[in-house]
C-alpha cells in the first residue's frame, strides 16, 4: 500500500508557483527523502500533504484514501519550526500534545515517560521548557513526533542544530521505526545526512521535481565515475589535469569527478609519481553532488 | 471538537494556574473596596472627635442662633443610622462634632487673637459673622483644616439657616411662623414602574461599576487572547499544532479557554462582592441590594459574552497578523477604539440614555456590548431594540469569526514583516 500518493499536486501564492503539479508516491515501510535547496517548495508540500493548506488543484491520498483530517492522529510531524510552550512542564506538554492526536491523557502520560526514558530525559519530566538547553528541547519535539505512534512519520530538517550525540540518537531512533514498518519522509538540504537512511529520493527544484526514484538505482545511473584519493604530499596532480572534471580538496584528502572517458588507473600513476597514496577508491557520486550537479544544471 | 475541548481546557489550566490570575482577582476588588468603602469609613471616623469652635457676632441672638442650629444639626445627625450610608448625599454624611461658643467682642486685637489661637492649636476653628461680613455676603471661617469641605459644606447650609432664622425673628415673626416658612422639602426622583424601582443615584453607581467591570474584562481578556497567539506564533508551536487540529478548532479553543478564564474571574468577584454585601460591611451594601435583579445579571451574562467573542476573534486575527509585542501593541489600540469609546462616552449616555447617540451606539455592534447594557440598566431600552442589537451582534460575530478566521490561517504561518490591508484582503480570499 502506498502511505502517501501525490499526484500532479499545485500550489502557487499570488505570481509565485511554490508547487508546481509535483507526483510522488511512498511504500508503507519505506524512508523517503524529499530534498532540494531552500526555497524549493518542500514545506509547502508538506503543509498539503498534512493538510495544513490545501492544494489549488491535484490529489492527495494519505494512506490509500483522498486526505480527511481524521488519518492526522497516525500521522507524526516534526516540523521545520521547532517550538513548545515555555512556561508549560515538559510531561503536561506531551500529554496535551499525545491528546491532541487522539491519545487519552492516561496513555500519553505513560508514552511520554518511557520516551523520556528511552532519550534519558525522564529526570526533566516535571520542568518547564524554558529550562531546558537546546538539545534536551530537540528531544522532546521528537517525542512530540512520535508519542502517538504514528504510522507515517515526517521530518522537516530532523538534524537541524543537533551535536552529534543526539544526531546519532535520532537516526538509530529512526532505524528502528523503519524496522517496524513505519514510513518515513525526511525532508532537507543536507544529504549527507540523510543519504545513508533513505530508499528513495525526490529531488525538488523551484517547485519542480527534477530528479526522482529508487536511490541506489539513481546513483548507479551516474556509474563509478568518482574517486576518493588519501595522499600525503604534492596537490599539484589536480591542476589542469585532462583526466580530472572537478575536485574537492581538503588537504590531504580528495574527492576527484573523473573527465568523461578518463580512466581512473592513468590517475593512479600520475598521482603516484608526486605523492605518497594511502588510499585510492573508486566510488559512486554522493547524493550531494547529484544533488549540486542536477540542481546547477537546472539553474543554468 | 474534541480538539476545541482539548485546546480550551490547557488554556484554561495553565491561566487559571498562573501567578497573575490569582493576583488580578484579588487586586480588582481591593481596588474597588478602597476606593468605595475606605474613604467613608475615614469620613465616619472623624465624626467622633470633637472640635472646638467660636462664632464672633456683634449681639448675642445671631451667634445662639448659629450655635443651637449647629447642635440641632449634629444631635439630627447622631440619631440618624449611621451604618446605612449612601453614596453622594453630602446631607448624610455627619460632619465633625462642633462645641460652639459665642463671643460678641468683634475688635481687630480679638480677630487677630483668635487666629493666633487656632494657629497654635488651642482652637480648631472660629466664624467671624459680624453685619458687615453678613452684609457682604461673605463669612470667613478660620481653621486649620479648610480643606476638609464635608463640613464646611454642612456649615455653610446651617449657618446660612441660622441667619435666616435669625433675620426673620428680629422682624417679629414668631418660632412656629419661621418654622413653617423655613419648612423645607426634598426631592424624591423615581421611575414610572412604581416606588418599588431603585433610587436613581444608586442605579447609576451600580451600572458604571458593571459597565466598567465588563468593559475591563473584556478589554484584558481580548488582549489575553491575542498575546497568547503571538507567543504560540513566535515560540514556533503553532507548526506542531497545525499538523493535528485545525487552525479553525485553534482559534476557536483558544477563544474559550481564556473566555472560561474571564467568566471564573467575574464569577469570582461577584461571589465575593455578594459575600460582603450580606455582611452589610461595605458601602456597596447599599447599592446592590434591590438593583441586581437575576435579569439584570442575566443581561450582564449576555452582554459580556457576546462582546468577550466579538473582540477576542478580533484579537485572535491581530495575533495572528503581528510577530513582536510592539506590532501588537499598536494593532491593540485600533481594534479596542470602539471599546474605548463607548466608556468615553458612558456617562453622556447615562445623562441621555435615549438620545440617538445612545440608540445609535446599543445598535452598532462594537459599542454595543457596554452602551446597550448601560441603556439596559437604566430601563430606557424597549424589548425590540434590545433583540435588534443582540441579532445584530450574533450576525456581525458569524461574519467576523469567519473573516478573522481566514485571516487566522494564513496569519500564522506568516513571519516577517507586518501586512498591510491589501496583503490581509488577498489573505481573505485563499482557499
Amino acid at each position: 500500500m502506498q502511505t502517501i500518493e501525490l499526484t500532479k499536486v499545485r500550489k502557487s501564492y499570488d505570481q509565485f508557483v511554490a508547487v508546481n503539479d509535483l507526483s510522488f508516491s511512498i511504500e508503507q515501510g519505506g524512508v523517503f527523502g524529499l530534498l532540494g535547496p531552500n526555497g524549493a517548495g518542500k514545506t509547502s508540500t508538506i503543509r498539503m500533504m498534512i493538510g495544513i493548506t490545501a492544494p489549488d488543484s491535484g490529489q492527495i491520498n494519505l494512506f490509500g484514501k483522498p486526505f480527511e483530517r481524521k488519518s492526522l492522529n497516525k500521522v507524526g510531524y516534526l516540523p521545520e519550526e521547532r517550538g513548545l510552550y515555555k512556561k508549560m512542564k515538559i510531561i503536561d506538554q506531551l500529554v496535551f500534545l499525545g491528546e491532541l492526536h487522539g491519545m487519552t491523557a492516561g496513555a500519553a502520560k505513560q508514552k511520554a515517560v518511557e520516551w523520556c526514558k528511552r532519550l534519558e530525559i525522564d529526570a526533566w519530566l516535571q520542568k518547564k521548557v524554558e529550562e531546558l538547553s537546546k538539545g534536551m528541547q530537540q528531544k522532546i519535539q521528537f517525542i512530540a513526533a512520535l508519542l502517538h505512534d504514528p504510522d507515517f512519520i515526517i521530518m522537516d530538517e530532523p538534524f537541524f542544530g543537533l551535536d552529534p550525540v543526539n544526531a546519532t540518537l535520532l537516526k538509530d531512533v529512526m532505524l528502528d521505526l523503519k524496522k517496524q514498518g513505519k514510513t518515513i519522509l525526511f525532508s532537507t538540504h543536507r544529504m549527507d545526512q540523510v543519504e545513508k537512511l533513505c530508499d528513495s529520493i525526490c529531488l525538488i527544484n523551484k517547485g519542480n521535481a527534477v530528479l526522482q526514484g529508487d536511490l541506489k538505482t539513481i546513483k548507479a545511473g551516474y556509474g563509478k565515475s568518482n574517486v576518493q584519493i588519501e595522499y600525503e604530499g604534492n596537490g599539484d596532480f589536480l591542476d589542469k589535469n585532462p583526466l580530472v572534471s572537478a575536485y574537492n580538496n581538503y588537504g590531504n584528502y580528495v574527492e576527484v569527478r573523473l573527465a568523461p572517458g578518463a580512466d581512473a588507473q592513468q590517475l593512479l600513476h600520475m598521482v603516484a609519481e608526486k605523492s605518497r597514496i594511502n588510499k585510492f577508491e573508486l566510488m559512486e557520486p554522493s547524493l550531494e553532488e547529484i544533488f549540486i550537479n542536477t540542481v546547477g544544471k537546472a539553474n543554468a | 471538537m474534541h480538539n476545541i475541548f482539548i485546546i480550551a481546557k490547557r488554556e484554561y489550566l495553565e491561566r487559571v494556574r498562573t501567578r497573575s490570575f490569582l493576583t488580578m482577582t484579588l487586586f480588582i476588588p481591593l481596588l474597588m473596596f478602597g476606593v468605595t468603602a475606605v474613604p467613608t469609613m475615614l469620613a465616619n471616623r472623624k465624626s467622633n472627635e470633637t472640635k472646638h469652635m467660636v462664632v464672633v457676632t456683634v449681639d448675642r441672638g445671631t451667634g445662639e442662633m448659629i450655635r443651637s442650629r449647629i447642635e440641632q444639626r449634629q444631635e439630627a445627625e447622631k440619631s440618624a443610622d449611621k451604618t446605612e450610608i449612601k453614596l453622594g448625599g453630602k446631607k448624610e454624611l455627619p460632619p465633625a462634632n462642633f462645641s460652639v461658643e459665642v463671643s460678641t467682642n468683634t475688635s481687630e486685637a480679638e480677630r487677630a487673637a483668635l487666629k493666633e489661637k487656632v494657629k497654635t492649636k488651642q482652637l480648631d476653628a472660629f466664624l467671624w459673622a459680624t453685619p458687615d461680613a453678613i452684609k457682604a455676603g461673605k463669612l470667613d471661617f478660620v481653621s486649620n483644616d479648610v480643606s476638609s469641605f464635608i463640613e464646611n459644606g454642612v456649615l455653610n447650609e446651617t449657618v446660612n439657616e441660622a441667619l435666616h432664622r435669625s433675620a426673620l425673628k428680629s422682624r417679629g415673626l414668631k418660632d412656629d411662623e419661621i418654622e413653617s416658612s423655613l419648612q423645607s422639602v426634598e426631592i424624591a426622583p423615581q421611575s414610572p414602574q412604581g416606588k418599588g424601582a431603585p433610587d436613581p443615584r444608586t442605579m447609576f453607581y451600580a451600572t458604571l461599576g458593571m459597565v466598567m467591570v465588563m468593559y475591563v474584562t473584556v478589554l484584558l481578556y481580548g488582549v489575553n487572547v491575542m498575546r497568547s497567539i503571538l507567543e504560540e506564533k513566535t515560540s514556533r508551536i503553532m507548526e506542531v499544532m497545525l499538523s493535528t487540529a485545525s487552525a479553525k478548532d485553534m482559534m476557536a479553543g483558544k477563544i474559550l479557554g481564556v473566555g472560561a478564564v474571564g467568566l471564573t474571574q467575574v464569577g469570582i468577584w461577584a461571589l465575593t462582592a455578594g459575600i460582603f454585601s450580606s455582611g452589610a460591611l461595605v458601602a456597596t451594601a447599599g447599592i446592590i441590594k434591590g438593583v441586581l435583579s437575576i435579569k439584570l445579571l442575566l443581561y450582564f451574562g449576555v452582554f459580556f459574552l457576546l462582546g468577550y467573542v466579538l473582540y477576542s476573534t478580533l484579537c485572535a486575527a491581530v495575533g495572528s497578523m503581528v510577530n513582536s509585542e510592539q506590532e501588537a501593541q499598536q494593532m491593540q489600540i485600533l481594534v479596542m477604539m470602539p471599546l474605548i469609546l463607548s466608556v468615553i462616552f458612558i456617562v453622556n449616555i447615562f445623562q441621555h440614555p435615549s438620545s440617538p447617540i445612545a440608540i445609535f451606539g446599543s445598535l452598532f455592534p462594537f459599542t454595543a456590548p457596554l452602551v446597550m447594557f448601560a441603556r439596559i440598566a437604566l430601563q430606557s431600552a424597549p424589548w425590540q431594540q434590545i433583540w435588534i442589537s443582540i441579532a445584530i451582534m450574533v450576525a456581525t460575530i458569524y461574519g467576523m469569526v469567519v473573516l478573522c478566521g481566514r485571516i487566522y490561517r494564513v496569519g500564522i504561518l506568516m513571519y516577517g514583516k507586518k501586512p498591510n490591508l491589501p496583503e490581509i484582503v488577498k489573505w481573505i480570499k485563499y482557499a
